[in-house]
């Protein structure tokens, strides 16, 4: 049985001088699926991503082996397992560069300064890299997972950050005056500083270039033909054209280890020089890799034909003619139980577990000897179980664990669990028709979501789908995906039937599958995008949403029902988006029209419109209401305007127009005869203000307070014309006489006035008036024409306590009295009321 | 105001009990405050670090939107925005803008003449070819409104546009606020929703904070929105937690009512001590415009006020003596918090209660004899002489505000209204009105009260009306015509004519006469009823008892409605002081909704509401049983009450009041601001002039 399959320790090989162990494991044989990868520009996707393969056309090729395929310029991409996933052609400007995302989109740059992300469907999306890099065109470019940088004709550097198809920044420029001889980028969540950062090597030393300055890092062993930094961005890789390797800090101050490849003996240039991990490199040759260690140590590996190796986190992946391999250093666990001769705690809980398979007493007594590390030797097992390829290993590993830790009396089986369930999804997608050689490390460190979206963007849904229920996962991701592809693929179909039907099939999986979480608008948007706007309507009315629905709506043209939804939703926000968009698409009589017709449900956008108009655009809003026979509104428009105006004429107009707009209206009479009262008013005052010859201002005053201008200003004889022709009551009229002569401290004209005519506001208003703004001498004088009973609190108002005390006695209101000279403010004024107290019997 | 009397002794006892308002917890609504400053903060740094050159150089001016001044005061002070580099502070003002940062940030509401001045600003200082980096942070969201007009402008790419989520205040321990002034206006007369879905993500960021409301009832049109909104899931909604399984939820349920339910009250004047602050002086964001004399010996300047660093666009007063904005907050200011709700007629004795105690504590010294009592008298001391500093405000604020109430036009204004509510020969007031109008009365309180007329007797009759409305015209102008044209409109209708004519719906009018009958709004003049106004809501406008706050106790306290809870307790009070009434508090019954008061509600316009909420999935229960919703007994909670559209001082007195009568339910009264009828009529009548901001 163990014979089946080979001891881990099989593929281990040891570094010459030292305990280090590296080891190569085959993921997959592959004979005769590749082209010769030496006529080829390949770039690999980390984390056991695909390939991609383009013409090398700098190469001569014989001619009976360029197939009529090459003709013009195509892309293949392979997987790990060398499946063809996907034949791109290519019919823009010449391909400076390509490269691979984080999330598996092939990014493919040319000259003229555009590039394009393709998913392994074979869709893309195109952006620029501005104007500046269009009329310069692209040198060359340095892709990695999350950006790129791009080197143009007049030799300054470009950024783009994310693949959001953002602005390009430009980095500090470097000065350079020829194209470097190497470069390459460390990318931003690497670097302290969290900006990328460029490495260029120019004449013999190497500039490193930040999107704030250029710095020379003073190196003398240059020109370097390669540049490769290490996957975690710490350490460099530098080759020279003396075939000197060297390896230093990429801060380089310090120097980690020299290699010169021109005594390893191989024929040709090197072709690649990629990190294994961060702590030892591969060169390439055409069919030789070295592999050297921190120490300068060395391994060699034969191939046959040519390869191309990717760097890995914990590793490289080295693709071959016949066989896709894993090189990395053995991981410590992994050591740990399979060195030879190893007798750490889990090598020995290891061979008990065999010893007890084979029901040996063996088991019981090495389980003793390790008893106190017992629980990290557990550990270690697992761990293990971890790294190794084989499933039967894993399974023998985790057997190992499980055994251990029955002696153990308490034990956290969640380890145990997690890793049962990495390593079964782990084995699924090495499958080699899934084609992904992800190792546990890269799979912790790139989390479960991120493999299923890899997945899924492989058109794997239901293994996806698997995967994330197994993980109690949330599916949405999955089932997106999966929407869109199955729209994408549906024969587009015009037929409404067949539409519903897609509609119902996507519905049904997202409310069994999804619980409700899913955002249909996505789904519709994608729909839309693929032309099926009446699918789009359908699966949008599923959206409960209204800011998802609402901008979807719009883009396929669907104003009303954005508009309504967005009136709906409540969100004016939404509403205005909507408006706004509207406004500068439609023409304004079907714009308007729309809103209009809307009724009830649409009042609240159309007042919304109002608010905006009425500051940003008062000739649409006048518009507005004048399509819609609004008088009221168009009336009160025209006021708002009058009351801005500076220009006197242009303010009496605009009163008449609001006259005009209220007449037209059989229920406005009043408001009519107001604006036509309020347009005679001002020109009145035009009038007055002429005839006082501008010194005093009464344009845009109300009736009353021009009365009281009248008369602050001696013009009695005008403020009796304003009243009559007003015709302003009598009580206003007096009031506002009797204000101002009191403020004008004009007592004889206000005692004039009051004996002119019987007051129609009574005589106590005088008093109170006069009380109140302090004249008490010329108060008492109106007292007496007041009512008989309240002249003496009126008297007591003005503080006259003789005349109260006298108006009392008159009365011969004895209780009167006595109540004042309760009152009385000092004892010279209670004499005296005492005094016509006693007269009084 | 006959039976002031009687009314003292029975505010008195009110506010007795309102000394022992702290035997339960209240919601520490608090840390809604500390949550503001900390997203002020984080906007300030973000500004400034989104560059890295900025590490250098972080100093930034900061340019505010002046309505936003006094809110931001509620929420932080000057010293907190100097430490997170705030250089200097400018108003949001037509002009240049002379800035010696390079950052600089403005802070205002999405309103589009803010946006047009700072258009004009970046625009001019892009002439001058100053390089600045400018940052625009909106209150509460961003809009696309304002980049649709930034780009109109040709500026949207000089600028980073963000949002200052700004939310509930903290203005009293019990109150917290939008303070947003102009959303009565907005709703009932531009038609402008922005508030309510504000509101919305207002009210579900203070779900988030403590805990879901189980239940929401409201009345109203807009009311019934937002609690629909409040149902449906909101874009920017993080998830409500589920409650901590241990903890009861604070919020037993959350009551809207919109403003339009009860337009009689606001438009009543206010009696209470801070509500006829309110009327006569003003309050803006808890601060009021006080003579300085008032306010010495002259402290260091306020700091909670940024208005008086750079107060360029300061209101003169119309008295010629110095004013100062001054805090006016039961936070810093503990007699306040005794004599805020006090009516105003009890406000004098209550005061001079307070400085006999005061005058006794002083003389406490006398009577120390050894050292130990020497010494607490001293330790005493810094705290009696605040007292006596606060003592001395209050006093003299009565003073200024007393001889204001006694003038002829005061007094014939709360006489109209008095009568009005009791549908007294309403074409007598209307006459009065209109003689007020000839006596040169306020034109804000005109309006108040020929709405109040049109409101109570349900419309005004046609001649009489239109000849008010000339009068209206012709004494304060024409130019307010619009004013009355909106007051008529609908939604709006608190100015209609009576008949109405044909084109216009009469339906939705509020049948006064009804409600003031089956809510007990009015206590009657006979001898029994005065018994029933000592302890009655109504006691905030002399006998009348706001229809909001009768229907909030439809909701959390049904038997004050048919009568008065404390009745009883202040009989047997009576007969011996000593016991005390909060032993006989009745705990408060749970939340039915408007049971028992259905038919009265629907007789007032506006959809009525109750809604539970279903608890979010995965907490177990799917939709909690009417059972479920009784909490157990003695579990004290809160009823969080929103007033759509502002609410007044009195209305926060009277539910205060509310609160007291009962154990284990307290009131947090939430709102879109305080208003008071002049600020409601004022904000309606410069509509027409908010277009001149250029």
């Amino acid at each position: 049985m163990d014979s089946a399959v080979e001891h881990p320790t099989s593929t281990w090989e040891a570094m010459p001088e030292g305990n280090v162990f590296y080891r190569r494991l085959q993921l997959y044989s592959i004979p005769g699926k590749l082209p010769d990868l030496s006529d080829f520009i390949i770039t690999g996707c980390r984390n056991g991503g695909p390939i991609a393969l383009m013409r090398d056309t700098s190469k001569i090729i014989a001619i009976g082996r360029v197939g009529p395929a090459f003709s013009r310029s195509q892309i293949q991409v392979f997987s790990s397992a060398d499946e063809g996933l996907l034949l791109l052609n290519w019919d823009q400007g010449k391909i400076i560069r390509f490269g691979w995302t984080a999330d598996e989109r092939l990014v493919v740059v040319n000259e003229e300064g555009v590039y394009r992300l393709y998913d392994l469907q074979g869709d893309y999306q195109q952006h620029s890299l501005g104007s500046e890099a269009a009329e310069m065109g692209i040198i060359d470019a340095r892709i990695h997972e999350n950006g790129l940088v791009a080197l143009t004709g007049s030799l300054t550097l470009l950024e783009i950050k994310d693949w959001e198809g953002g602005k390009p920044l430009t980095l500090a420029n470097p000065g350079l005056s020829e194209p470097p001889h190497a470069w390459a980028v460390i990318p931003p969540d690497q670097n302290i500083s969290r900006h990328v950062e460029v490495l260029l090597s120019v004449e013999t030393t190497i500039l490193a270039v930040d999107n704030l300055e250029s710095l020379d890092q003073r190196v003398a062993r240059g020109p370097f033909s390669r540049v490769s930094p290490s996957p975690n961005g710490k350490l460099l890789a530098l080759l020279n054209y003396n075939g000197l390797l060297w390896v230093v800090s990429t801060d380089f101050q310090r120097s980690l280890a020299e290699f010169d490849t021109q005594t390893a003996g191989a024929e040709g240039p090197v072709n690649q020089v990629e990190w294994c991990g961060n702590d030892a490199i591969l060169v390439t040759w055409k069919d030789l890799a070295i592999l050297v260690g921190p120490s300068g140590d060395t391994l060699r590996y034969f191939y046959s034909g040519a390869m191309f190796s990717i760097t890995e986190l914990d590793g490289v992946r080295v693709i071959g003619q016949e066989v896709s391999d894993f090189i990395q250093k053995v991981p410590v666990s992994s050591m740990s139980v399979f060195r030879p001769g190893s007798t750490s705690p889990s090598a020995i809980l290891f061979d008990a577990w065999e010893s007890f398979t084979r029901r040996s007493s063996k088991a019981d007594e090495s389980i003793r000897t390790i008893r106190p590390e017992l629980a990290a030797a557990v550990n270690e097992c697992i761990d293990a179980a971890g790294h190794e390829w084989e499933p039967y290993w894993q399974r023998r590993l985790l057997s190992a664990a499980k055994f251990g830790w029955g002696f153990l009396d308490l034990y956290n089986p969640g380890d145990f669990v997690a890793m049962g369930q990495a390593l079964k999804v782990l084995n699924s997608v090495r499958f080699y028709e899934i084609g992904i050689p992800l190792t546990y490390s890269q799979y912790q460190h790139l989390s479960p979501m991120h493999l299923i979206t890899r997945l899924t963007s492989r058109n794997l849904h239901l293994l996806a789908l698997r995967i994330s229920s197994y993980l109690s996962l949330k599916a949405d991701i999955v089932l997106k995906h999966w929407a869109g592809a199955k729209i994408a693929r549906s024969k587009s179909s015009t037929t409404d039937a067949e539409d519903e039907e897609l509609c119902k099939v996507i519905v049904d999986k997202f409310e069994k599958l999804g619980k409700g979480a899913v955002s249909y608008a996505d789904i519709a948007r994608r729909a839309w995008e693929v032309g099926r706007a009446g699918l789009a309507t359908k699966l949008l009315d599923h959206e409960t949403r209204a800011s998802d629905q609402v901008p979807l709506l719009l883009t396929m043209n669907e104003d009303k029902l954005a508009l309504l939804k967005a009136a709906d939703s409540g969100d004016t926000e939404l509403v205005y988006h909507v408006l706004l968009h509207l406004h500068k698409r439609l023409p304004l009589g079907s714009f308007f029209r729309l809103i209009e017709d809307g009724g009830e449900r649409l009042a609240p956008a159309s007042r919304l419109l109002q608010v905006y108009a009425r500051e940003q655009n008062r000739e649409m809003l006048r518009d507005f209401y004048y399509s819609d026979d609004r008088r009221v509104e168009s009336a009160v428009l025209a006021l708002e305007e009058a009351s801005q105006m500076t220009d006197q004429v242009a303010t009496i107009t605009s009163v008449k127009a609001a006259e005009n707009f209220f007449s037209e209206d059989k229920d406005r009479a009043f408001e009519a005869k107001m604006m036509d009262e309020s347009a005679r008013l001002l020109a009145m005052q035009q009038q007055l203000e002429k005839e006082s010859d501008g010194k005093v201002k009464f344009f845009g005053k109300s009736v009353s307070e021009t009365i009281r201008t009248c008369l602050m200003n001696g013009m009695s004889k005008k403020a009796d014309k304003v009243k009559s022709e007003f015709k302003v009551p009598d009580k206003r009229f007096w009031y506002i006489k009797l204000h101002t002569l009191t403020a004008l401290r004009d007592f004889n004209g206000l005692d004039a006035f009051a004996r002119s005519k019987r007051s129609p506001i009574g005589y106590e208003a005088f008093v109170r008036h006069l009380v109140e703004a302090g004249h008490l001498k010329e108060a008492a004088s109106y007292v007496i024409r007041c009512d008989a009973p309240k002249r003496v609190g009126l008297y007591v108002l003005c503080e006259d306590w003789r005349a109260a005390g006298r108006e009392c006695k008159e009365r011969g209101d004895k209780k009167g009295l006595e109540a004042l000279r309760k009152q009385c403010p000092n004892s010279l004024i209670a004499r005296e009321l005492d005094t016509l107290s006693a007269s009084m019997k | 105001m006959s039976n002031a009397a009687t009314r003292l002794s029975s505010t008195d006892l009110q506010s007795t009990s309102g000394v022992e308002r702290d035997d339960e917890q209240t919601l520490d609504v608090q840390v809604l405050k500390d949550a503001a400053k900390k997203a002020l903060v984080n906007a300030l740094n973000s500004a400034s670090f989104s560059s890295p050159l900025n590490l250098v150089n972080g100093a930034k001016t900061l340019v505010l939107d002046s309505t936003l001044a006094g809110p931001l005061g509620l929420v932080t002070e000057v010293a907190l925005l100097k430490n997170h580099g705030v250089d200097k502070m400018f108003w949001l003002e037509p002009g240049p803008l002379t800035s010696t940062t390079t950052n600089v940030i403005y802070l205002c509401r999405p309103l589009i003449k803010y946006v047009k001045i700072i258009a004009d600003q970046i625009k001019r200082s892009s002439k001058e070819s100053h390089k600045y980096r400018y940052t625009l942070f909106l209150v509460p969201r961003t809009s696309t409104l304002v980049s649709r007009i930034l780009e109109e402008e040709g500026v949207l790419g000089d600028l980073t546009v963000s949002s200052y989520n700004l939310q509930f205040i903290p203005v009293e321990e019990d109150v917290i606020s939008l303070e947003h002034d102009s959303a009565f206006r907005e709703l009932w007369v531009d038609g402008d929703e922005t508030i309510i879905y504000n509101s919305a993500l207002a009210l579900n960021a203070l779900q988030h904070t403590f805990s879901r409301f189980p239940r929401i009832i409201g009345k109203g049109d807009y009311a019934s929105k937002l609690a629909t909104l409040l149902t449906k899931p909101l874009p920017e909604q993080q998830v409500v937690p589920a409650d901590a399984l241990n903890l009861p939820p604070p919020f037993d349920s959350l009551i809207i009512l919109d403003r339009h339910v009860d337009m009689v009250t606001p438009l009543l004047t206010q009696l209470t001590y801070q509500g006829l602050i309110d009327e006569l002086v003003g309050i803006r964001n808890s601060q009021a415009e006080l003579p300085l004399s008032l306010l010495k010996p002259p402290s260091a300047p306020d700091p909670t006020n940024p208005s008086t660093s750079q107060s360029s666009t300061n209101i003169t007063p119309v008295t010629n003596e110095k004013t100062k904005k001054h805090f006016l907050s039961a936070s810093t200011d503990p007699l306040f918090a005794d004599l805020r709700d006090l009516h105003f007629s009890s406000l004098g004795k209550r005061l001079n209660r307070v400085a006999h105690r005061i005058d006794e504590d002083y003389k406490a010294r006398f009577e120390a004899r050894t050292v130990a009592q020497l010494r607490d008298f001293v330790s005493r001391l810094n705290g009696l002489q605040t007292e006596h500093e606060a003592l001395r405000l209050h006093t003299g604020l009565w003073e200024m505000l007393v001889p204001r109430t006694r003038t002829e036009l005061f007094n014939k204004s709360l006489e109209v209204e008095q009568n009005l509510v009791a549908s007294y020969e309403t074409t007598a007031q209307i006459n009065a009105i209109e003689e007020m109008i000839a006596q040169g009365a306020d034109m804000q309180t005109v309006a108040r009260l020929l709405c109040l007329a049109s409101i109570t007797a349900g419309g005004i009759k046609t001649r009489l009306l239109e000849n008010v409305k000339k009068e209206f015209l012709q004494a304060y102008g024409y130019h307010l015509l619009p004013l009355l044209l909106s007051l008529s409109a609908s939604p709006l209708s608190v100015l209609l004519q009576n008949p109405s004519p044909a084109s216009t719906a009469a339906a939705n009018k509020l049948p006064f006469t009804a409600l003031r009958k089956s809510l007990r709004l009015l206590i009657d003049d006979n001898p029994e009823a005065l018994e029933e106004l000592e302890n009655d809501i109504g006691y905030v406008y002399s006998g009348y008892a706001p229809i909001s706050v009768r229907l909030v106790q439809c909701v959390a306290q049904k038997s004050g409605v048919i009568s008065n809870p404390a009745e009883k307790a202040s009989a047997d009070d009576r007969d011996g002081k000593g016991k005390g009434s909060t032993s006989k508090k009745l705990f408060a019954h749970p939340i039915v909704g408007w049971k028992g008061f259905e038919d009265v509600l629907s007789t007032i316009p506006g959809k009525t509401f109750d809604i539970v909420q279903k608890m979010p999935s995965g907490t177990g229960a799917e939709t909690p049983s009417l059972s479920g919703l009784l909490r157990p007994h003695e579990q004290p909670t809160t009823t969080v009450v929103f007033f759509l559209g502002g609410c007044t001082y009195t209305e926060i007195a009277a539910l205060r009041w509310v609160g007291r009568q009962n154990k284990g339910r307290k009131f947090l009264i939430a709102t879109t601001g305080i208003v008071s009828g002049a600020s409601l009529i004022e904000s309606i009548a410069n509509e027409g002039k908010r277009g001149s901001g250029k």
